[in-house]
C-alpha cells in the first residue's frame, strides 16, 4: 500500500557473561545450610568455622547425589593401614561436622553400603570418577533396582570433565526387582522419577490415593534459604582467601 | 551438641554450653549460712529489669550489676572467694576438667505411669476391658494402706537433675563455650549450672587450674581456643595408623 512499511527496531543484542553465570552456579554444600530451628545461630557460626578450617587441611570435592566416588579412609585392621571403597552417592544428610554421604557398590553379588562422615579425620582422601547427577536426589530405590545398576568396577578411571561445563544429568530410568520393594516407590511421597515402573495402570492410579497436593501449598513448610546461603557463601569466600 | 573426634579417630558428641554475663552478687561467710562452708552467690544472663518490683533489684544494686535472669549458688572454700561484682568467663574451666551439670529437665506436663515410671502396662487385645496402660495393681491385702512414694501418673519432668562426671574438652575464650562431654539436662538454650565433679573418682584431677577465677584484666593472655591433649584439631592432617 502507500503507507511506508512499519518501523522494525533491530532485535537487541543478547550478552551471555561467562564470568557472572560462573559465580551465581557457585555451588555450596548442603551441610552448610542450618536447618530451622530455635537453636542460636552462634552455634552455626561456630560449628562453621571448624568446617572451614578442615576443608583449608583436606580438600573437600563438590559431589552430588548420584556421582561415583572413591574413598581412602584409615584402617588400623588392615594390612597396609588404609581401605578403599569405590560406589555411587545414593544420600547426603546430616548439618554441619555431622555431615554423612552414603555409597553404594555391589561386590561379588553382594549389596554394600557404607556410610562416611564427611569430616572425619579418619578420611584420606576423595576422589570424585564419575560426574553425573540424576534424576532424584535421593537414590535408596537402587536397592531393590537390579544389581546391574549399582555395581560399579572398583578400579575405575576417573572421568576427564572441563571446570566450566554444566554437571550432566542422566536421565536413566532404572528398571526393578519384582515386588515386594523395601519401600512403596511408586507412591507421590517419594515423588521419584528415576524409575521405570512397569506395574499396571491400575496399581499406579491406586498409589496416587496417598497423594497430598496441599503439601506444596503449606505456608508454614516453607524455608526460604537465599539470604543465608548469600550470607554463607561471602563468609567462605573470605575464610578461604585468607 | 556437636560430634568431635580424638587423635585416635573415634568420636564423641559434646555439648555446647554459653557463659553469658556471670557475675558474682554476693558473700555469704559460713556462720551466716549456717552450713559447713561459705557460700557465693552467682547471677547468670542479663535480662530486663521492668517486669520485678525494686525490692526484688537490691542484690544487684550492691554487686553494681544488670537484673540476672537465674541467681545460684556455689559452697566454696575460704580461700576461693571472690569480691561481688567480678565478671566470671569460660576460661574460669579448662579442658581435660572434670564437670557436673545441673539443670531443669524438659517438662512433658501431667503423664501416665507407663512413660514416667516405665511400666509394662497390659497387652493390647486377649479379652483386655478397658485395661492397656494401667497401673494394676498399687498395694498388697496385708498392708491395708497405699504406701507414701508409690509410683503413680503425675506431672513429669521441669525439675533439677544433674548429669555428673563430665569432661571438658575444649574452651573457646573468644565467645565463652565450653565443649562438654555427652549430653546435658534441659531443652536447647536453658540455663545451666556447671561446677567442679564432687565424684570421687575425679578429686584430684584438676592440674593447675585458675584459682580463684580467670580475671579478664590480669596479665595472662589466653589463645581463642584452649584444647585437650587427646581432641583432634581440625588444623593438623588426617589421622593415619603404623
Amino acid at each position: 500500500d502507500g503507507k511506508p512499511p512499519k518501523f522494525q527496531p533491530p532485535p537487541k543484542p543478547v550478552i551471555i557473561d561467562r564470568k557472572t553465570q560462573k559465580e551465581e552456579r557457585r555451588f555450596l554444600s548442603p551441610e552448610f545450610i542450618p536447618p530451622r530451628g530455635r537453636t542460636d545461630p552462634l552455634k552455626y557460626y561456630i560449628e562453621r568455622k571448624d568446617m572451614i578450617q578442615r576443608r583449608k587441611v583436606f580438600n573437600i570435592p563438590e559431589f552430588y547425589v548420584g556421582h561415583v566416588l572413591a574413598v581412602t579412609t584409615a584402617d588400623p585392621y588392615a594390612s597396609d593401614k588404609s581401605n578403599r571403597f569405590v560406589g555411587i552417592c545414593i544420600q547426603r544428610g546430616g548439618k554441619g561436622l555431622g555431615a554423612t554421604f552414603v555409597l553404594r557398590n555391589v561386590i561379588e553379588d553382594q549389596g554394600v553400603e557404607i556410610c562416611y562422615e564427611l569430616y572425619s579425620p579418619r578420611i584420606q582422601a576423595i576422589e570424585v570418577l564419575k560426574l553425573e547427577k540424576r534424576l532424584d536426589e535421593n537414590l535408596m530405590y537402587l536397592r531393590d533396582a537390579l544389581p546391574e545398576y549399582s555395581t560399579f568396577d572398583v578400579n575405575m578411571k576417573p572421568v576427564s570433565r572441563m571446570d566450566h561445563e554444566e554437571i550432566p544429568v542422566n536421565k536413566l530410568q532404572v528398571r526393578m526387582k519384582p515386588k515386594p520393594w523395601s519401600k512403596r516407590w511408586e507412591r507421590p511421597k517419594y515423588n521419584i522419577k528415576g524409575i521405570k515402573f512397569e506395574l499396571p495402570e491400575h496399581k499406579m492410579k491406586a498409589a496416587q490415593k496417598w497423594s497430598q497436593p496441599w503439601l506444596e501449598f503449606d505456608l508454614l513448610r516453607e524455608y526460604d534459604t537465599s539470604k543465608i546461603e548469600e550470607k554463607i557463601r561471602k563468609e567462605l569466600r573470605e575464610e578461604l582467601e585468607k | 551438641m556437636m560430634p568431635i573426634w580424638t587423635k585416635s579417630g573415634e568420636k564423641r558428641a559434646v555439648t555446647l554450653l554459653k557463659v553469658q554475663d556471670c557475675h558474682v552478687l554476693r558473700y555469704v561467710s559460713k556462720e551466716e549460712s549456717g552450713g559447713k562452708t561459705a557460700k557465693l552467690l552467682v547471677g547468670g544472663k542479663n535480662v530486663s529489669p521492668f517486669s520485678k518490683p525494686e525490692s526484688a533489684h537490691e542484690i544487684f544494686k550492691e554487686a553494681g550489676v544488670p537484673r540476672k535472669q537465674k541467681v545460684t549458688t556455689f559452697n566454696v572454700t575460704d580461700n576461693a572467694i571472690i569480691k561481688p561484682g567480678t565478671p566470671l568467663y569460660a576460661a574460669h574451666f579448662r579442658p581435660g576438667q572434670f564437670v557436673d551439670v545441673t539443670a531443669k529437665t524438659i517438662g512433658k506436663g501431667f503423664q501416665g505411669v507407663m512413660k514416667r515410671w516405665g511400666f509394662k502396662g497390659q497387652p493390647a487385645s486377649h479379652g483386655q476391658t478397658k485395661t492397656h496402660r494401667r497401673p494394676g495393681a498399687i498395694s498388697t491385702n496385708q498392708a491395708a494402706k497405699v504406701y507414701r512414694g508409690k509410683k503413680m501418673p503425675g506431672k513429669m519432668g521441669n525439675i533439677y537433675r544433674t548429669s555428673f562426671g563430665l569432661k571438658v574438652w575444649r574452651i573457646n575464650t573468644k565467645h565463652d563455650i565450653i565443649y562438654v562431654n555427652g549430653s546435658v539436662p534441659g531443652h536447647t538454650n536453658c540455663l545451666v549450672k556447671v561446677r567442679d565433679s564432687k565424684l570421687p573418682t575425679y578429686k584430684d584431677c584438676n592440674k593447675n587450674p585458675p584459682f580463684p577465677t580467670f580475671f579478664a584484666d590480669g596479665d595472662e593472655k589466653l589463645p581463642e581456643d584452649l584444647f585437650d591433649e587427646e581432641i583432634f584439631q581440625f588444623t593438623d592432617p588426617s589421622v593415619t595408623y603404623t
